[in-house]
C-alpha cells in the first residue's frame, strides 16, 4: 500500500470520527482526541499533530466551527460543533466506508481476522 | 512545568498565518499540550517523564506549523509551494548570476588555474559570496516552513540551473554541431562543470546547511 492511499485512509477515517464523535455533542480537542483513543480501544489514535490540522481543514470546508468558551474547570477553549454541512457529510461518510469494508471483508474476510 | 505557549508560539512564530489567527492557534494548541502534560502527571509520571511524553505529542514541528498553515490558509496549495520553493530560489537565481555579471561588468579579473591545457576560471569574489546567497535562499525557504528537500534545491538553485543548462546545450549540442564538440576531450566538459557547477554548490552548501536542520527549540524549553 503507497503512503498516499495510507494517508488518505487515515484521513478519511480521521474525518469520520470527528464527525460522529461532534455529532453527539460539542468537544474540545484534547477531548476530542481522548474520547476517539478511549472508544476506539486505542486503535484509532490522534496527536496534537494529526488533530488540528484536520480539524482546521474541515473547519475551513465549513463542515465544524470553533467557538471558545470555558470548560467545566473554567478555562478557555476552543469547542467544536457540527454545522448542517458537516452533518450532511456524516451520511455519505458513513455509507463509503461500510461500501469499502464490506469489499474488503469479502476480499479479505477482515471481520473474521 | 514548560511555558507551552512560548513552545507553541516559537515553533509556529514564522508562518505566514495572520496574527489573530497565529495567537488563536497558540491558544488553542498550548491549551492542548498542558492538558495532556496535566493527565500525564495524574497517570502516575515524574514531571520530567510527562514532559517528555507531551512532547510527543509532534514530532515535526516544521510539517505541523506547514500543515496548519496550508489548512488555515484559503490559498489554494500551489501558493504555499510558490513561496516556500519558487520565489526563494528564484531570489537565489538572480542575486547569484547578478553578483557574477556585476563583477565581470566591473572587469574584475578571475584567477586563471591551468592544469594542462585546461583553464579553470575562478571568480573568488563570487565563490566567496556563494554561501551566503545559499543562505538567504534557504533562509526564505524555511521561513515559508519549505520541507529539507526543497530547502536543499532552494540553497543549492544556482548550481543546479547551470547543471540543468549543461544538461539541456549538450545533448543539443550533440545533435546540432557534432564535430565540433570531437575536438574537446571528456575532461574538458568535467572540468566546466567541476569550475560552474560542483565548485559553487559547495560553496552554496556551506551557506544552506545551517537552514537544513530542524530547529527544535523544546530542547532549548526544557533547559
Amino acid at each position: 500500500m503507497t503512503q498516499r492511499i495510507r494517508s488518505k485512509i487515515s484521513r478519511g477515517s480521521g474525518e469520520l470520527a470527528i464527525l460522529s464523535l461532534l455529532s453527539e455533542q460539542p468537544l474540545y480537542g484534547f477531548e476530542i482526541a481522548k474520547q476517539i483513543g478511549e472508544r476506539t480501544g486505542g486503535a484509532l489514535k490522534f496527536t496534537l499533530a494529526s488533530l488540528y490540522p484536520l480539524l482546521y481543514d474541515m473547519e475551513k470546508r465549513g463542515w465544524v466551527e470553533g467557538r471558545w468558551q470555558a470548560n467545566s474547570a473554567g478555562r478557555d477553549r476552543r469547542y467544536y460543533r457540527l454545522t448542517p454541512g458537516g452533518r450532511r457529510q456524516l451520511a455519505p461518510l458513513r455509507a463509503e466506508w461500510r461500501t469499502f469494508f464490506q469489499a474488503l471483508d469479502s476480499l479479505a474476510g477482515v471481520s473474521h481476522a | 512545568m514548560p511555558d507551552w505557549k512560548k513552545l507553541v508560539r516559537e515553533h509556529i512564530a514564522s508562518s505566514a498565518l495572520a496574527a489573530a489567527s497565529r495567537e488563536e492557534v497558540v491558544s488553542e494548541l498550548a491549551a492542548h499540550l498542558e492538558e495532556a502534560y496535566e493527565a500525564s502527571l495524574l497517570q502516575g509520571l515524574t514531571e520530567k517523564s510527562a514532559v517528555e511524553f507531551t512532547l510527543q505529542e509532534v514530532d515535526d514541528w516544521h510539517a505541523l506549523a506547514a500543515r496548519i498553515q496550508r489548512a488555515r490558509s484559503e490559498e489554494n496549495p500551489m501558493n504555499n509551494r510558490t513561496r516556500s520553493l519558487w520565489l526563494p530560489a528564484m531570489a537565489n537565481l538572480i542575486v547569484a548570476p547578478g553578483l557574477l555579471m556585476i563583477l565581470q561588468k566591473l572587469a574584475v579579473q578571475p584567477r586563471v588555474l591551468w592544469i594542462g591545457d585546461m583553464a579553470m576560471v575562478l571568480y573568488l569574489p563570487w565563490l566567496v559570496a556563494l554561501p551566503i546567497f545559499g543562505a538567504l535562499g534557504a533562509f526564505l525557504a524555511k521561513r515559508a516552513h519549505a520541507r529539507f528537500v526543497n530547502r536543499l534545491i532552494v540553497g543549492l538553485s544556482p548550481a543546479l540551473a547551470v547543471l540543468g543548462a549543461f544538461a539541456l546545450v549538450l545533448p543539443v549540442s550533440l545533435v546540432v554541431d557534432s564535430h565540433r564538440l570531437r575536438d574537446f576531450p571528456f575532461s574538458y566538459f568535467a572540468l566546466t562543470i567541476f569550475n560552474w557547477v560542483v565548485l559553487p554548490a559547495l560553496a552554496l552548501l556551506i551557506g544552506t546547511l545551517p537552514f537544513l536542520r530542524e530547529t527544535n527549540s523544546l530542547a532549548r524549553t526544557e533547559a
